[in-house]
C-alpha cells in the first residue's frame, strides 16, 4: 500500500507546512480513536483527556519526521500507546491500575466480596490480570508493543497489518512471533521471583 | 516451540489451523506454550475500550491541544539533556569524560615541562670544538648554545671564521 499519494498523505504534507486547518482535521479525525485506546489500557477517563491532548501536541512536534512508511493511524497509535507507557512509568505501574481501574460496580462487588454474578472473572482478579499484562507488555520494544495491540485489541489481520506498516506479512508474522516468546519469557521470569 | 506450530502461530492462536492438532497432541512442549500464548493474548485483548464506551471529549477538545503546544513550544535539545534521565546521564558522562580528558591534558603537559627543564638544568650551553688542523697555532673552542637559533649557530661559525683569519 502506498501511503505517500493517499488523500491522507496530502493532509499529513499540510501538517507538516504547518498548516493549522489541516492539523486541525487531524485532531478532530483521529481524536475519539485515540480517547478509547487510552481508555482501554489505562481504564481512567481523567487522565485519558490528559493523555489525548499530549498525544496530538506530539504528534504536532514530531509531524515532520512522518516518512509515509506506514499510515498515519498506525504512527498515532504507536505515539498513543508510547504516551499511556510513559504515564504508567510516571505514576508507578502498580499502584495506578490498582487505584484507578474501578468502576462503581466493581467497587460495590469488591466490598460484598462475592464473585461477579455473571459468572465473569471477579474484579480484583481482573485488576490484577490487567497489571499483569501491562507490566509483560512492558517488558517488550516499542514496536512490539505496538504491532500486537493492534493485531490483538483492534483485530487487524497479519494482511491489513503488512499493509499498514509498509512491511510485508512474512516479517510481520515473524515481529509478531518474538513478541510472543518474548511475553513467554518475562511471564516465565516473573513466575521464578514471585 | 516447533516449526509445525511457530509457522502457522497466527492461525494456531485463531484456532484455524487443524494440522496442529495432532503435533500439540503429542507434544506436551508446544501444548503448554500454547495454552500461556493464548491465555495472554486472551488478556491482550483486555486492553479494548468496552463496546459502550463513549469516547467523548469535552468540547474545546482542538483549543486544548494547541494551548498545550503553545505552552510546550518546540522541543529544544537541551531539554532532551535536562529532562531526561538517559540524557542527564549522558550529560554527566560527558562531562566526566571532559574532566578526564581535561586531567590527562593537565598532567601530559606537566611531564613535557619537567623534561624541559630537565635539559635544561644540564650544561645548558654544549661545547663544539672546531679543530682547525695540526698546523694550526692555536685551537679555538667556540661555545654554541644548543637552544640558540639556527640564525646564531650560523653567527657563532662566522665569528669563529672571523677569529681564525684575524690568528
Amino acid at each position: 500500500m502506498d501511503h505517500k499519494t493517499s488523500e491522507e498523505a496530502a493532509l499529513v504534507r499540510r501538517v507538516q507546512a504547518r498548516d493549522e486547518m489541516a492539523f486541525r482535521e487531524v485532531v478532530e479525525r483521529y481524536q475519539s480513536k485515540v480517547f478509547s485506546i487510552i481508555f482501554g489500557i489505562l481504564r481512567n477517563r481523567n487522565d485519558a483527556e490528559d493523555i489525548a491532548q499530549q498525544v496530538f501536541a506530539k504528534v504536532y512536534f514530531s509531524i515532520k519526521n512522518f516518512d509515509f512508511r506506514s499510515s498515519l493511524l498506525t504512527w498515532i497509535y504507536k505515539i498513543t500507546v508510547n504516551e499511556c507507557y510513559d504515564y504508567l512509568r510516571k505514576k508507578r505501574v502498580r499502584k495506578l491500575v490498582y487505584e484507578s481501574d474501578f468502576s462503581q460496580e466493581d467497587a460495590q462487588r469488591m466490598e460484598a466480596s462475592e464473585p461477579a454474578v455473571d459468572g465473569s472473572v471477579p474484579a480484583d482478579i481482573r485488576l490484577a490480570q490487567r497489571d499483569l499484562i501491562l507490566k509483560l507488555l512492558s517488558k517488550v520494544s516499542e514496536e512490539e508493543r505496538s504491532l500486537i495491540l493492534l493485531k490483538e485489541v483492534e483485530g487487524h489481520s497479519v494482511e491489513e497489518l503488512a499493509g499498514m506498516t509498509g512491511l510485508n506479512e512474512n516479517t510481520i508474522k515473524v515481529k509478531l512471533f518474538r513478541t510472543r516468546q518474548k511475553l513467554l519469557r518475562a511471564a516465565a521470569r516473573l513466575t521464578r521471583t514471585r | 516451540m516447533h516449526r509445525e506450530i511457530r509457522d502457522h502461530i497466527e492461525d494456531v492462536l485463531r484456532g484455524s489451523q487443524p494440522d496442529a492438532r495432532e503435533h500439540l497432541a503429542q507434544c506436551d512442549e508446544c501444548r503448554t506454550e500454547l495454552q500461556v500464548m493464548q491465555e495472554q493474548t486472551a488478556l491482550i485483548r483486555e486492553l479494548r475500550a468496552p463496546e459502550d464506551f463513549a469516547a467523548d471529549l469535552r468540547p474545546g477538545f482542538y483549543a486544548r491541544v494547541m494551548e498545550r503546544i503553545e505552552a510546550e513550544g518546540p522541543i529544544s535539545i537541551w531539554n532532551l539533556f535536562i529532562e531526561s534521565a538517559f540524557g542527564r546521564r549522558i550529560a554527566v558522562a560527558s562531562l566526566a569524560l571532559a574532566l578526564l580528558i581535561g586531567v590527562y591534558l593537565v598532567t601530559s603537559e606537566r611531564s613535557a615541562e619537567d623534561v624541559t627543564l630537565a635539559v635544561q638544568s644540564q650544561p645548558a650551553i654544549m661545547e663544539q670544538t672546531i679543530v682547525l688542523g695540526e698546523d694550526a697555532p692555536a685551537r679555538e673552542i667556540t661555545r654554541v648554545d644548543q637552544s640558540q637559533t639556527d640564525q646564531s649557530s650560523e653567527d657563532a661559525v662566522l665569528a669563529n671564521l672571523v677569529t681564525y683569519r684575524e690568528q
